[in-house]
Parts: C-alpha cells; structure tokens; sequence
C-alpha cells in the first residue's frame, strides 16, 4: 500500500500547487485589475475612513478638516469646509464616490499622512495611535481672499492676486462656485446628484474661470505687444502716433477702429493711457507675426500655466503661419482682440512680471505641507518662470501703467486708499460682431504700490449682463480692483 | 522504560516542544499586530490572552508527552499554527465569536487529550467498524430530524441541543473513515482478488463489496440531500482513495472517477443550487450584485493584499460575507498576502505529509488506511474550500480546518489529529523506538487479574 500513498502525496502536492499558482495569478497577476475594478471600493473607503489633514491659509484660517462622526456612523471621518464656498476653487473636494480635486487631490498623500517621510516618522504612531496626518498651509490670506468675493459681488468673473516677487498666490476668487460641502457628503447618491447638477447649469461653477478657464483679454493685452516692441527696439517711448480713428491693414478692405470710433494718437504714454487700438494694431502687423507670437511665447502664451492646482489652462494667441495669412488678425491680437485669449491668472502674472522688473514667476498655491508634529515637509521655493522683458522695458511699462490710473482709462476708479499709487491696465473685450447687441468682458490688470510692488491683481468680469457689457475695464474692474487692493495694502 | 529507548520519544518531545511555543510566539505576535493595525493600541487583554495561549498550548502538549511519547513530532505545532492564526483573523473580524472560539479551543483540545487518553491502542477501533458506520449514520441524520435539525446557508447540516449548535457531519467523517479503514483492512484482498467473474470481467464477490458500497451510497446520498456539496465531494473522494489505497487496483480509481463525472453531471441537471454554483465559480463578476458577490469580494480582497498583504488589523476583510467562516482564507490573504496564504498552505503540505509518513511507517493494514483516510480528510476539505475561495474549483461551504470559525469543526479537527498521533505513537512503539509499556487500562486490568489470583489461586490452577 505505501506506493499508492507515495502517490496519494504526489497528487496532493500537485493540487496545492495548482492552488498557489492560482493565488500568484490572483495576488500578483490579476491584482491591479482586481484594484482598479470599479466596484471594488476597498482602496476608496479606507481612504475615506482615515483621519485627513487640515487645509488652512497663510494666516492660519481653517479651510478644510476633518471632524468626527458621531458612533455608528457609516464612516467614521466627516470631511467639512468652514468657508463654505469661499475656497472651494482651491481646496477642492474629498469625496467617497466621486474622487478629489484642487489641493484635496494633489496633496492627498500628506494629508492622509502617506507620504514616504510620514510613514517613517509616523512609526510610532503604530504604538500610541496618534495621528500621522499632514496639514497643507496655502499662501492665500483669508482676508484679501474674503475682500475679492465681496468686490465681485454677484457678477460672473474672477479675481486673483499674487505677489509679483514669489508667484504666491494670495488670493483667487472665482463666481460662480459652489458650496464644497455640499459635495462632500457622504451619502454618495447625493453628491452625485449635486455634482450632475453642478455640471448642467450655466456658468460651469465647478470650473475656476480664474485659472481653469481663458478669455479674451482686450486692451489689457496691450502690455504684451508694448513690451515685444519696446524689447525689439521698434518703439521707444518718444515714438508717435498721428490722430486717426481708423486704420486699414493690409489684406483686407475692412478698417481697423479705435474703441466708440474715436479719433485718437500721440506719443506712446498718451496711446497707452488713452487706450487707442490703432497704433497698437500698427506695432503688431510691424512687428510682424514671428516677433509677436515669439513674444507671446516669451510671456508664456500657448503653454498650460505650471500651477501647483489641477487642471490649469493655457492662453493662446495663435501661431505664425495664421497670422502671415491673416495680417489684420494680428493687428486685432495687437490688442487683445480676435482669438487672443488669456487665462485670468496668466494675466495677474502679466502684470507681476512687470512689477518683477521683467522677470515672470511660477504661480503657486501652496505655500507648505507640515507633518503631524509641525514639521515642515515641503516649503515651496519660488522659482522663475518666463523673463519676457527687460528691466528697461518694465520700468517703462510701470511708468505708462500709471499715468493709466492717473490721467488714463482707470482715473476713475483706482485711486488707492492712503495715497497709495497703483500702476494698471484696463481693457474691455468686445465679444459681439458689429450690428450685434454690445458685449464685453471687462478687465483690469494692475500692481501696487507702483514703485514697490507688493500686489499684482487681476479682476475680470464676464460679459453675461448688460451692467457688464455697458461699462468699460477701468468702470467696472477697477473699483473691484481698488477694493480689494485697499484691503491689501492696509495690512 | 529504559534510557535509550527514552532518547528518540525525548528528542521528538522535546522538538515538538519548542515548534509549540513558535507557534504560540507568532500567534501573540499576530495577535498584538492585528490590534496594532486595527485601534493602534497594544490589545488590552493581552496578559489573560498570552495565559489562556499557553495553557492551551502546554495542555495539548503535554498531553502527547503523557500519553503519546513516541509520536510524529510536527502534527501538534502546525495544527496550532493554524488554530493560531485563524484565531488571530477571527478576534480581528469579532471580538464577541473570538471569545466563542476561545471557549471552543478549550474543548478541542480537551477533546484531543480525550481520545489521547481513551483510545491508547488505536487497532482495537478495528473492531468497532459497524458501530462507527452507524453512529457516523446517526450523526449524519440527526440533522434531518425535526426540532433539532435546522439549515444555515442552505445546507441542513446543523443541530441544535440546548444553547449548542453544532455540525454533526464534521464528527460523521471520522467515523465514516473509522469504518471504511475497518471494513477494507477486512476484506480489501477479497475486494482486490475478485474472484466473481461476469463474461470478460473479474469483479469483487458482491458479498464483499456491497456492505461498503451501501455505506459509502447511503452516506453520499444524505450529503446530497442535505445540499451539504462540500461534504459529499469530500468523503466521494475519501471513499475511493481508500479502497485504491486498500486495494492497489488502478480500476477502483478510473471506476470511481466515472462515477464522480457521471453524479457530478447529474446532479448539475438536478439540482439549481448546484448549476449556480458552476456559473459563479465561472463567472462571478456577471452575477456581482447576487451569488457571485462574495467570490468578487473575496478576490477583489486577495487583489489588494497582494504580496506583502495589507498588514495584519490594516485590510477589510469585514467586506467579505462569512470571512470568518468558509472564506477566511481569503481574509488571510489580504492582510498576510501571497506570503501568508502560501504560508497556509505550506502548512497544510506539512501536516499531510506527516500525516502520510504515519500512514506509510504503520505495518498494520487497518492504521495505514486509518491515517490515510483522516489525512485525506484534512488535506482534501483544505483544498476544496481554499480551491472554492480562489476559483480553482466551484465553491462548496466547508469550513477550513483548524482555521476557520466554528466548534464542530475544531473540536472535530482536534479528535483527527488525535487519531493521527496515536497511530504515529503506536506505531513508533511497534518499531521499538520506545517502549511499548503498559496503558493504562491494561496495567488496570492487570493490577485486577492479579488481585483476582492472590483471592482464587484456584481458578489459575484450574485454568491450566
């Protein structure tokens, strides 16, 4: 008998290891098939039942936490924001079903205290059951953040503010938003329901129109095309324009207008306050398309902008080959017409550049991520981005930017508290074909105080109403931008 | 009892001895891990844990030193191991069954030193073969009586008495196996010489071979009966290997083979339960939302163990439905990983192979077949639910010994793997590896003959 139990073992041993070849191909094999299933939601709830960090701003409000469910709970960790939807655009949302997004999402490894440097120092936390959760600090200041949403009101648009010397972002604001803790509930179905939602109505509230969306700028791109032609040497700041109200381009027999059909020209300080197309559509087409779209480029045009957020857009001007085709095109994107858009953060950095003596930073959000104990983990080191211009120009653009505000476009409305002189630019964008109802975005990119720049700002308002559309970059963008820069300033 | 025969029985204990308390050092470790990993708090109850660990583990062990010296020195540690670790998965799963469990851990190894102690001379259960063929019966029936039988999970296997529910099947299986290794040390050359010749064939005088046949159809029909899959598969498989086994005819096997393909078959036509089954073992995924939903859990927890596991109190093996039970290979290996399943495995590769080793160092044909049987038992109901859990054969519940929850099935464990190292002890004493003293109740008896003698010299004289 023991021979057939010599071969009983052989067949037992066979069939074990028919079993763990099956498990490699469960365990190794198939596992990432396996975790990837969408109905497997084992990643997702242990995710969602960890504790989770803070989110606060540089001046150490709150803005995301997480708060304890009451026992017997479905999970054990709500994730709440104190602000409501005043930073929605920038914490993002933690949610079981549905993902994260903004910091929630890019910074989930600290804040769920998973990165490798956590893991290690949180050793002990195997042991005495603290935490190891991470906390993100922003560099927005919750009051000029509080100030924006206010300025802006109820009116479709953005403001951002940054500091021209680091790229910190200090302030975003966007409207429409959303209430993130409508979002982040945890009955699934109904963040669901609330995200389809979002999604339908007009406005896109779930898209940040201050960094995820671009418009056209209008006059406010009149900045980009002086700096190419000051850089290039084709103007300086002696060169003159004659009076015209219009001007024909060549390749088309449509004329080129200034705004309201104006007669306008002059030396370039009294164009660039005033605000005249002409002469700017003149610098374009003389400039030419290699020199302007290599301009453009220089300013970071055409290339998603290096945000520390998801999802950020590009500006876009147009490419070389369109433009030796369509010179009168070139002449509009001279100033900010046409199939210019810019993406209303690009246009802050615009005007940080300029306040930077040329020198274009990267845009950043978070300022620093902290372990558990307040230990820094990663502290943002600002970096450059773009040189578009020379100091030269700069500090001539600063000059031209500030007889805006004194004699020019935004007289009206930028006068800062204290004495304070700001430089800007306004422009309205002109949406509507001739014959059409008006249209217009109105814009206004500026920095304060203009001899030491500490805020760039940039307000845009969408022209969906017939208040917007009526008035102009320096009337309805400018008060915006004094409001909140008036906040700023007096800190 | 002298010295050197002492040696090899010191040796075995003494080895056995410190592969026990291995296993206890990784149960307590995986024991503070999982609470570690769980709540982040050393567990609070770990002094009374580590005293009830060790009383168990010294109790068994020193069981097998009082009654048992000579026996295989592996069985009892890798039977603890797994007792152990499923311990450890069922307390992380639920602190109310592993309290049940620790009670049912106490039985079991009382129930191990038991048999240890009753049953010293494991060739006279020869003799009882009938009576274990019917109380094996009884026990598989007693389900079917009204009042005390009930189903669970769709199979009526349970009874309950008083406070108690148990499984009476898990105990019919020994029994079974007790008969058939008492029926075939019988009459297996009678079987295997057939001598009853039908036009070309030889076959087994039908006198021979029909009470076993009767047994074995009588108690797969009832298994059948009570949707018990897991159970009839097994004890299919532990009939024939016995009789191939007993009768080292190849034909048994191919017949027997036949057989299972031509009652596999019918009973996919016949029964729903079964046909479901097959569709989920082939297809879970299509059918996640019904049947199919606890196979996709269970691989989808096998996935994210992966090969390390999640860590031990880390995974979510609560999403698993009876994770405790029949699954809990799968809870395994999600926080163990391919590490700690394979690890599972290993150790059962291990016990049977000493449980054959045993079988194969017996000379008397009734213990070699009896280890056989209880090693087939063990080795093929680990593979029919670990190969139900990872889709390697169609799902049938039963539990998995030693590990799974639940007290019939460990009490019942305990009792086989008593059987086995009795055999292992007996037959090392054949071999004169230690001396064959006296039992107990033989040096009982005696001490009577003797007294008897001292009062009636006259009956020995008689006598002779």
């Amino acid at each position: 008998m023991n021979q057939r139990i010599r071969r009983l073992a052989v067949v037992l041993i066979v069939l074990y290891v028919v079993l763990f070849a099956q498990l490699n191909f469960i365990q190794v094999g198939q596992k990432p098939t396996l975790d990837a299933d969408t109905r497997n939601t084992r990643q997702t709830v242990r995710d969602y039942n960890d504790p989770r960090g803070d989110i606060r701003t540089s001046d150490d409000v709150v803005i995301a936490t997480s708060v304890r469910n009451k026992a017997g709970s479905e999970f054990d960790w709500q994730r709440t924001y104190p602000e409501g939807d005043l930073y929605s655009a920038i914490t993002g949302y933690f949610t079981f079903g549905y993902g994260a997004t903004q910091i929630e999402k890019v910074q989930n490894d600290v804040l769920a205290g998973r990165t490798i440097e956590q893991q290690i120092k949180g050793f002990r936390s195997l042991f005495n059951g603290e935490n190891t959760t991470g906390t993100v600090e922003t560099t927005i200041d919750a009051d000029i953040q509080q100030a924006a949403k206010d300025a802006l009101g109820n009116r479709e648009g953005s403001v951002v503010v940054i500091e021209p010397a680091t790229g910190a972002v200090i302030a975003m604001w966007s409207w429409p938003t959303y209430d993130t803790n409508l979002v982040a509930v945890q009955d699934n179905e109904l963040a669901g329901d609330v995200l389809n939602y979002l999604n339908d109505i007009p406005g896109k509230p779930l898209l940040a129109n201050a960094y995820q969306e671009r418009y056209m700028p209008g006059s406010t791109f009149k900045v980009i095309t002086t700096a190419a032609a000051l850089d290039d040497g084709l103007i300086t700041r002696e060169s003159t324009w004659a009076d015209e109200s219009e001007f024909l381009p060549p390749q088309t027999t449509d004329p080129i207008q200034n705004y309201g059909n104006k007669v306008c020209g002059g030396d370039l300080p009294e164009v660039f306050l005033r605000s005249c197309n002409t002469p700017f559509a003149r610098i374009a087409i003389e400039l030419g398309p290699e020199k302007m779209v290599a301009a453009a480029k220089r300013f970071g045009i055409g290339e998603v902008i290096p945000f520390d957020l998801p999802r950020s857009t590009s500006s876009q001007f147009g490419d070389v080959e369109y433009f030796t085709q369509n010179l009168p095109l070139l002449g509009i994107g001279g100033f900010g017409q046409g199939n210019t858009q810019m993406v209303p953060l690009h246009m802050a950095m615009v005007a940080a550049s300029i306040a930077h003596g040329g020198v274009m930073m990267k845009p950043y959000v978070i300022g620093a991520t902290y372990d558990h104990d307040g230990g820094v983990l990663q502290r943002t080191v600002p970096t450059v981005w773009k040189t578009p211009m020379t100091p030269a120009t700069s500090a001539l653009l600063t000059e031209l930017m500030v007889g805006v505000v004194n004699e020019g476009t935004a007289k009206c409305c930028m006068n800062l508290a204290n004495g304070i002189q700001a430089a800007a630019k306004t422009g309205t964008a002109q949406l509507n074909a001739a014959g059409e109802p008006e249209r217009s975005h109105a814009w206004i990119t500026a920095f304060a105080p203009a001899q030491a720049p500490k805020y760039a700002i940039v307000v845009m308002l969408k022209g969906t109403t017939a208040e917007i559309s009526e008035g102009t970059g320096g009337t309805l963008a400018g008060p915006v931008a004094k409001k909140v820069l008036d906040v700023a300033l007096a800190q | 009892m002298t010295d050197t025969n002492n040696v090899i029985a010191a040796r075995r204990r003494s080895t056995e001895f410190r592969l026990v308390l291995m296993a206890g050092i990784i149960t307590a470790g995986a024991y503070t891990l999982a609470s570690l990993g769980q709540n982040s708090v050393i567990p609070p109850r770990i002094l009374p844990f580590l005293a009830v660990l060790l009383l168990v583990l010294m109790s068994a062990h020193i069981g097998v030193r009082w009654l048992a010296q000579g026996a295989d020195s592996t069985l009892l540690p890798v039977a603890t191991l797994l007792n152990g670790i499923g311990y450890v998965m069922i307390a992380r799963l639920s602190e109310r069954l592993a309290g049940l469990q620790t009670t049912w851990t106490f039985v079991a190894v009382a129930a191990f030193v038991g048999v240890l102690f009753v049953i010293q001379r494991v060739n006279d259960l020869a003799r009882y073969k009938w009576t274990f063929f019917f109380f094996g019966a009884g026990l598989l029936l007693l389900p079917m009586v009204p009042g005390i039988g009930f189903s669970s999970g769709g199979a009526r296997i349970w009874v309950s008495v008083g406070p108690i529910n148990f499984q009476p099947g898990e105990f019919a299986k020994i029994a079974l196996a007790l008969f058939i290794a008492g029926y075939l040390a019988d009459n297996r050359e009678l079987i295997a010489a057939g001598t009853w010749k039908v036009g070309r064939f030889y076959l087994p005088e039908p006198r021979h071979l029909l009470p076993l046949l009767a047994a074995w159809g009588f108690s797969v029909v009832v298994m059948v009966g009570q949707k018990d899959l897991g159970s009839s598969l097994l004890f299919f498989t532990l009939f024939i290997v016995m009789v191939w086994v007993a009768t080292e005819k190849t034909s048994f096997l191919v017949i027997g083979l036949g057989l299972f393909a031509t009652g596999a078959t019918a009973a996919y036509f016949m029964f729903d339960h079964v046909q479901t089954r097959v569709a989920i073992w082939l297809d879970p995924w299509s059918r996640y939302d019904g049947k199919g939903y606890q196979i996709a859990q269970a691989m989808y927890a096998l996935g994210s163990g992966g090969v390390g596991g999640t860590g031990l109190g880390l995974g979510d093996p609560t999403r698993i439905p009876e994770a405790k039970n029949d699954f809990i290979f799968a809870a395994i290996g999600e926080e163990l990983g391919l590490f700690g399943s394979t690890a599972i495995l290993i150790a059962f590769l291990l016990l049977i192979g000493a449980g054959l080793r045993t079988a194969m160092r017996t000379s008397r044909p009734f213990e070699k077949l009896l280890a056989v049987g209880l090693t087939t038992i063990l080795g093929m109901q680990a593979f029919i639910i670990i190969g139900g859990v990872i889709r390697v054969v169609p799902l049938t519940g039963i539990t998995l010994p030693f590990v799974s929850y639940g007290g019939s099935s460990l009490v019942a464990n305990y009792v086989l793997l008593a059987l086995l190292i009795r055999v292992s002890d007996s037959s090392a004493r054949r071999l004169g590896e230690i001396a064959d003293s006296a039992t107990f109740s033989e040096r009982f008896a005696t001490r009577l003959a003797q007294r008897r003698v001292r009062k009636h010299p006259e009956e020995l004289e008689a006598m002779s």
